[in-house]
């Protein structure tokens, strides 16, 4: 095995799982994330030689990633799906694990606004700072602060308020 | 930091391990509180979002990934061999292409018409000027000017599809074959070599003269062309004579 091949594999085992939860975060279905992160780390062994910094691995994945979601979405326009309650939940939303605070808070951050759940995706998921989350996203530092702020209080208000009628994601 | 700074950098960045927010925690009960509960949320946020993996994920990367390059890696060497092939064909099909013209050109034509005609330079008695001026008659041509000295032969030929007049004119001895074309005339002169002959095409006012020697050199070419020239075409006394190498 090369150099080159070697340090996709140890891309593709340190950071396959971070990019799926990302993905599924960004479009919502599981088939649609795998194959998202299938074509982020395609992308990436083709541009493997612009990675110098380790460090720089999952921010420069995630940016290749959040790209693969645009052009997704670019061609196919998805729709926004409502799901009220006679629509059977996915699979992995019926899971046990998934009751009580999670599932809450899950449910929680598909009403979130895209503009205050993305920037809280990658300084959560992600690990970005707000200077990386303003860069990834086209903005100022400041007002990515403002946007986390706004986007906890929403979650918190959200999760005490309780249950109401839900829009759930496809691509939002 | 005053407890309004960092409740606001804490509900932004609940993570920020800045040594002032450190500081202040530690002199702020309430704020040690406020950040113990938000540590609390997003322990249970970070929880929320870590939604299931599907198994063999990193695999099924791995396998595609390399499955991709193998694919690529195969469709790479199927367009090499492709690119291969389709040169070889073409330089095949040039190579055939260049023969067919370089067959069909005078010098080739001029050589493939000598096996037959060669016992003509064998001849070395001249012949006389009225029996020269009948081989051009044979095919309407004129001859308006001195026939050159030491023509031994003549004779109305077919050139491949060109009408000719075939002579021979012996210069210090040697023969030097002497072809005159009237319906074909090249653009400009060139010496060749081919087939053991050694050849020289030239353009006339009409028509072309092709001289050949078998195995001998160019050297007579130019006095039997321009003594040839000055029959054809009658009011030349000489011809403006490209260099060409002897």
């Amino acid at each position: 095995m090369n150099a080159r091949q070697h340090q996709f594999e140890a891309l593709a085992r340190a950071h396959a799982a971070d990019l799926f939860r990302f993905a599924w975060w960004l479009c919502g279905q599981e088939a649609l994330a795998q194959d998202l992160v299938q074509e982020t780390m395609l992308r990436a062994w083709k541009n493997l030689d612009s990675l110098r910094d380790a460090a720089a691995a999952k921010p420069w994945l995630l940016t290749i990633l959040r790209r693969e979601h645009a052009r997704l979405y670019e061609r196919k326009r998805l729709d926004l799906v409502e799901l009220d309650d006679n629509v059977a939940e996915p699979a992995a939303w019926a899971d046990p694990e998934r009751q009580g605070s999670t599932a809450e808070i899950r449910r929680a951050m598909w009403k979130l606004p895209k503009k205050y759940r993305e920037p809280l995706l990658l300084q959560t998921l992600g690990g970005f700072s707000c200077e990386e989350i303003a860069a990834e996203l086209g903005s100022k530092p400041g007002a990515v602060m403002t946007q986390l702020f706004r986007a906890r209080q929403q979650l918190k208000a959200l999760l005490e308020e309780g249950n109401g009628r839900e829009v759930v994601h496809g691509l939002s | 930091m005053d407890c309004l700074e960092f409740r606001r950098i804490l509900a932004a960045t609940p993570r920020a391990q800045d040594p002032a927010m450190g500081a202040h925690r530690n002199a702020c009960p309430a704020c040690q509180s406020a950040w113990e509960q938000a540590q609390r949320f997003e322990d249970e946020l970070l929880g929320a979002l870590q939604v299931p993996v599907p198994e063999g994920l990193t695999e099924r990367i791995l396998l595609a990934q390399t499955t991709g390059r193998r694919q690529r890696s195969a469709r790479g060497r199927r367009g090499l061999l492709a690119l291969a092939a389709s040169l070889l064909v073409a330089l095949g099909l040039g190579a055939a292409t260049w023969q067919q013209i370089d067959a069909r050109s005078l010098p080739a034509l001029a050589v493939a018409h000598m096996p037959p005609e060669i016992s003509s330079l064998a001849l070395t008695q001249p012949i006389s000027a009225q029996a020269v001026a009948n081989g051009f008659a044979g095919r309407n041509l004129p001859l308006p000017g001195p026939v050159p000295a030491g023509t031994t032969y003549v004779h109305d030929c077919m050139v491949g599809p060109y009408p000719a007049v075939h002579m021979v004119t012996r210069r210090d001895g040697e023969p030097v074959v002497v072809l005159y074309l009237p319906d074909k005339r090249v653009a400009r002169a060139r010496n060749f070599a081919r087939h053991g002959w050694v050849g020289r095409e030239m353009p006339l006012d009409r028509g072309s003269l092709v001289l050949l020697t078998n195995g001998g050199n160019r050297a007579p070419f130019h006095a039997v062309a321009s003594a040839w020239r000055q029959a054809i075409e009658g009011t030349h006394l000489s011809f403006v004579h490209e260099p060409l190498a002897p």
